[in-house]
């Protein structure tokens, strides 16, 4: 089938348009068919398709730029619908007071649940939001005297904007639809600006995120925030185009739909969530001719999307028509952060525990500016461990991390990184969707003013290591060395006092090792102070200007590289008797 | 096999009649009636037989009569509901024969006002018509009516006064509670428990242990008709000889055909009317037609619904040519139905007759061991 799906692929045609000639497309589509074509009938479709792609839109920033599959979204929806409709049909409140309400509302409970729930993995967050919507559920539908018990509330009146009550048809559809347009721009420029960019590496890579200085948990926590205000205003919006409200609005359907909505279009797309979600709500009303029998047919539909367009329709019109690429920027050099000399960071006494097994047991070190200290030990020595103690990948059970006067020990690893401490990791995690270019901006998303800056600074790391022609390829799909190189990039774009490698030749050639060491050295010659984990004695003996060997998490030799082979214990460790 | 056989019988139905009602037939009047019902969801069994009960009708139109309509499934989302009847709108309508789930018909009935439309439903939800709004008529009894032979026949023909109430946390389940629990009141009896029920519950065990632990000397359900059968069935496996008296999902021959008959032994349920169990020869001739259309059993709903659907007729064969003269006919008018008579309270409930059936466990069709007729006293030269 794959294979299948890949052919079609290659033989559709592709035509390059301008950027955004396909949303400008969609869009005049659209308003000509509800201007000169759409019945009363046809504008309710649309109505509603609005009121859905408004909630998408927002579940596009949790579950499509955050990553986070949040089932709470209907429930959200729900509250705003709720909000709304008590508000209105029972405190006889016009829409100027109740729509804030329906907004704040929803805010307010994705703050208090999102910060214990967001701590929870992939799997377990979907089901502890799916757990919070079916609390809601059960609230609304067993407190009949607020909510109307499952009979619900009748009687909501309509939206009325500057004092004038907007009717049925085009009206109310222009209405809903101006909010999707409103919402859609503000989703838009946030997915594209600093905070969409670095909630995206939260969502492709939430370990490497934190290590280049990004609030994983306050973006993750942000998103949920902001996508609980979209469905909030979604459903004041639903409640107003159906004046009743009821639990049906709480029921997963409604999640469902969104969901559906945000796959078939498109996943963290705006456009995607409007293309999906007039595709889906005009799709059944189509086959309705075929009373219950419909559900199959756009079920059918509905996979045939899934197969041919496995990345969404939006995906599917980008590889049918694709954008003309954006020019790549000038490189620039980011302004020169001062390192000092002498010792950078001062590791004491560290250790950290996995049940009985002391992976670090009382582990010291210091790097000093300009060095290149290794890192070596057999697998399973700590090594690595101790990198991500260092870095706040793991939180140490004693001893100190020093910067400067600063214990940065248990710090969350995107304070440690904006204390100077960059690293790389022994598995190269880039982002897959990505080119090269925005993985390495990636980096300065915390420091620079805008995109395009952290880019021209981004392009002068790549230069630095001879990758700037790397700049627009996809990160998908490059060779290890290659990959390896980007991420050191990354991490050089950091302009870090401090730079941790974990394992940086793994997987090279000799030549590449060569032009490897030649990047790290100059990279020290800058100041900064390195720490390198290898196993290659070949390639790090002659690099490092200090070694450390760790054995079942403690210090076995720390000295010069020349002491390494004649240690006996090292020897015995490490290297292996007789050698 | 059976169930196939009823949904192929009732699309076959549902093409010729759509065939047959092409324009061009000699006609008198002409009425647009499109059928917008659950045929999807967890009323899909209900909303089948209410469309089944239109379809019916409107095929036997009266002569002169041509009738025009279309069959739109509504889910059991009052957003589709009213997508539905914005569709139906775009024509010249009659009337329409309206859903019968409660928040669909809160969320049409704004609309239905708006367009001037009748809607024509056997929904049971109280709060439907008691909105002021004009055009909404119900053919089946209100849980006002419904409810009231519920309780007066526990208390008055069994003789029970500490009732077990178990219902659904539905628009369905809490309306009937909450009237059950006024009309218990009435009769001077109080029930020892009170508990609702989850329809997507898979197990109804432990709340029948909870009710049993109350010591009631009647079970009174109010549940869906899966959930009704379910807990029979628990009920029966466990051995429970406390009497059973369950709301009108019993008696739908559909929930019936999930128990044995040994299992429904002594339970009993109210209801509008129970077609199956005959009663008069016009019932009888209603049933064969039914089942020689739909290859299905017609229950209550079915038949409040070809009643509501054939006033319907009846007024535009009497000329009325408008859905404003069609709704001056339903709210003025008196029908003799086959189920029962039915007449207007001012507010738009047609139907004020119940009936109690009981199953003998022998057979899954229930005899009528009571009926409750007028119970509101509306309809006027009848008795209560």
């Amino acid at each position: 089938m794959r294979n299948g799906v890949r052919k079609l692929w290659a033989l559709a045609p592709t035509l390059t348009l301008p950027r955004f000639a396909g949303e400008g497309i969609g869009v005049a589509v659209l308003v000509a068919y509800a201007l000169l074509y759409a019945s009363p009938y046809g504008l309710r479709v649309l109505t509603v398709a609005g009121v859905y792609a408004l909630a998408a839109i927002g579940f596009q920033i949790v579950f499509g730029l955050g990553g986070a599959l949040s089932l709470a979204h209907g429930a959200f929806f729900g509250i705003g619908a709720y909000a709304t409709g008590i508000l209105g049909s029972q405190w006889g409140l016009g829409f100027a007071a109740t729509f804030p309400v329906s907004l704040l509302v929803p805010l307010l409970l994705a703050l208090l649940v999102g910060l214990p729930v967001l701590r929870l993995e992939s799997h377990y967050f979907a089901l502890a939001t799916l757990g919070i919507a079916q609390v809601v559920h059960l609230l609304a539908v067993n407190s009949p005297g607020l909510t109307g018990g499952a009979n619900g509330l009748p009687g909501v009146p309509g939206i009325v904007l500057f004092g004038w009550a907007v009717p049925r048809g085009l009206p109310l559809a222009a209405a809903v639809w101006g909010f999707v347009a409103l919402g859609g721009l503000v989703a838009w420029r946030l997915a594209r600006g600093h905070w969409g960019r670095a909630l995206t590496l939260v969502r492709d890579d939430p370990l490497a995120a934190g290590t280049l200085g990004l609030d994983v948990g306050g973006l993750r926590l942000a998103a949920f925030a902001l996508s609980a205000v979209y469905a909030g205003a979604a459903g004041a919006l639903a409640v107003h185009t159906q004046r009743v409200v009821s639990p049906e609005v709480l029921e997963f359907p409604v999640m469902v739909s969104v969901l559906t909505i945000a796959v078939v279009g498109g996943r963290g797309r705006v456009a995607g969530a409007i293309l999906g979600a007039v595709l889906l709500l005009h799709l059944p009303e189509w086959f309705r001719f075929l009373e219950r029998s419909y559900l199959i047919v756009y079920g059918v539909a509905l996979l045939a999307t899934i197969v041919l367009a496995p990345h969404g329709l939006t995906g599917l019109l980008d590889r049918l028509f694709p954008s003309r690429p954006a020019p790549l920027p000038e490189p620039a050099a980011p302004p020169e952060t001062a390192i000092p000399t002498g010792p950078l960071l001062r590791v004491e006494g560290l250790t950290k525990g996995f049940g009985g097994v002391r992976a670090v047991d009382g582990v010291s070190l210091t790097l000093e500016a300009a060095t290149i200290t290794g890192l070596i030990g057999p697998n399973g020595s700590g090594k690595t461990t101790l990198v991500n103690l260092i870095s706040g990948l793991e939180t140490p059970d004693g001893g100190r991390v020093m910067m400067g006067n600063s214990d940065m020990a248990g710090q969350r690893p995107d304070r440690i990184a904006r204390a100077g401490i960059a690293r790389t990791f022994q598995a190269v995690s880039l982002p897959e969707g990505a080119n090269v270019l925005a993985a390495v901006a990636a980096a300065r998303l915390e420091r620079d003013g805008s995109i395009a800056l952290a880019e021209a600074h981004a392009l002068w790391a790549l230069e630095r290591l001879g990758a700037a022609d790397l700049a627009a390829k996809p990160c998908a799909g490059l060779p290890a060395a290659l990959r390896r190189r980007v991420e050191l990039a990354r991490a050089l774009a950091r302009q870090p006092a401090v730079l941790l490698l974990d394992e940086p030749a793994a997987g090279l050639t000799d030549g590449e090792k060569a032009e490897l060491a030649g990047h790290l050295r100059a990279i020290a010659a800058t100041g900064t102070a390195l720490l390198v984990v290898e196993h290659d004695m070949g390639f790090l003996l002659p690099l490092a200007g200090h070694v450390l060997c760790l054995d079942q998490g403690r210090p076995l030799y720390e000295g010069p590289p020349e002491g390494v082979r004649s240690d006996p214990a090292v020897v015995a460790a490490y290297l292996g008797e007789g050698v | 096999m059976r169930r196939f056989l009823s949904i192929l019988s009732a699309t076959v139905f549902s093409a010729a009649f759509s065939a047959s009602l092409l324009p061009g037939a000699a006609r008198a009047g002409e009425a647009s009636v499109p059928v917008l019902v659950p045929l999807t969801g967890f009323l899909s069994l209900e909303g089948t037989s209410q469309r089944n009960g239109a379809v019916l009708a409107l095929k036997d139109a009266p002569a002169g009569v041509a009738v025009r309509s279309e069959v739109i499934d509504t889910g059991t989302s009052p957003e589709a509901a009213v997508t539905a009847l914005e569709r139906a709108a775009g024509g010249k309508v009659t009337a329409v024969a309206a859903s019968m789930l409660g928040t669909q018909m809160l969320a049409m009935l704004p609309l239905a006002q708006d367009y001037g439309i009748p809607l024509v439903t056997v929904s049971g939800t109280a709060s439907i018509t008691e909105q002021g709004n004009p055009w909404v008529f119900r053919f089946f009894p209100g849980d006002a009516v419904t409810k009231e032979a519920h309780a007066r026949y526990v208390a008055e023909e069994l003789g029970k006064k500490r009732p077990a109430v178990i219902y659904q946390t539905t628009a369905y389940g809490q309306s009937g509670k909450a009237h059950l629990e006024q009309a218990f009141k009435k009769l001077g009896v109080e029930p020892v428990f009170e508990e609702g029920v989850d329809p997507a519950a898979k197990d109804l065990l432990p709340v029948l242990t909870k009710a049993l632990a109350a010591k009631p000397d009647v079970l009174v359900l109010h549940l869906h008709s899966g959930p009704t059968a379910l807990f029979i069935r628990q009920a029966a496996a466990n051995g429970v000889a406390v009497p059973i008296v369950a709301g009108s999902a019993m008696h739908q021959p559909s929930t019936a055909a999930l128990l044995e008959p040994a299992e429904l032994k002594g339970v009993c349920a109210e209801t509008a009317a129970s077609p199956i169990s005959g009663g008069s020869p016009e019932v009888e001739a209603f049933t064969a037609a039914y089942r020689a259309a739909f290859n299905a059993e017609p229950d209550a709903f079915a038949l409040g619904q070809y009643d509501g659907i054939r006033m319907v007729l009846a007024a535009v064969q009497a000329g009325a040519g408008t859905a404003e003269a069609v709704r001056k006919a339903l709210s003025a008018g008196t029908h003799q139905g086959l189920a029962m008579t039915y007449r207007s309270d001012g507010k738009g409930n047609m139907a004020h007759s119940a009936v109690i059936v009981c199953y003998d466990g022998a057979s899954r069709v229930p005899a009528i061991a009571k009926r409750y007729d007028n119970v509101t006293g509306v309809v006027t030269g009848m008795a209560k």
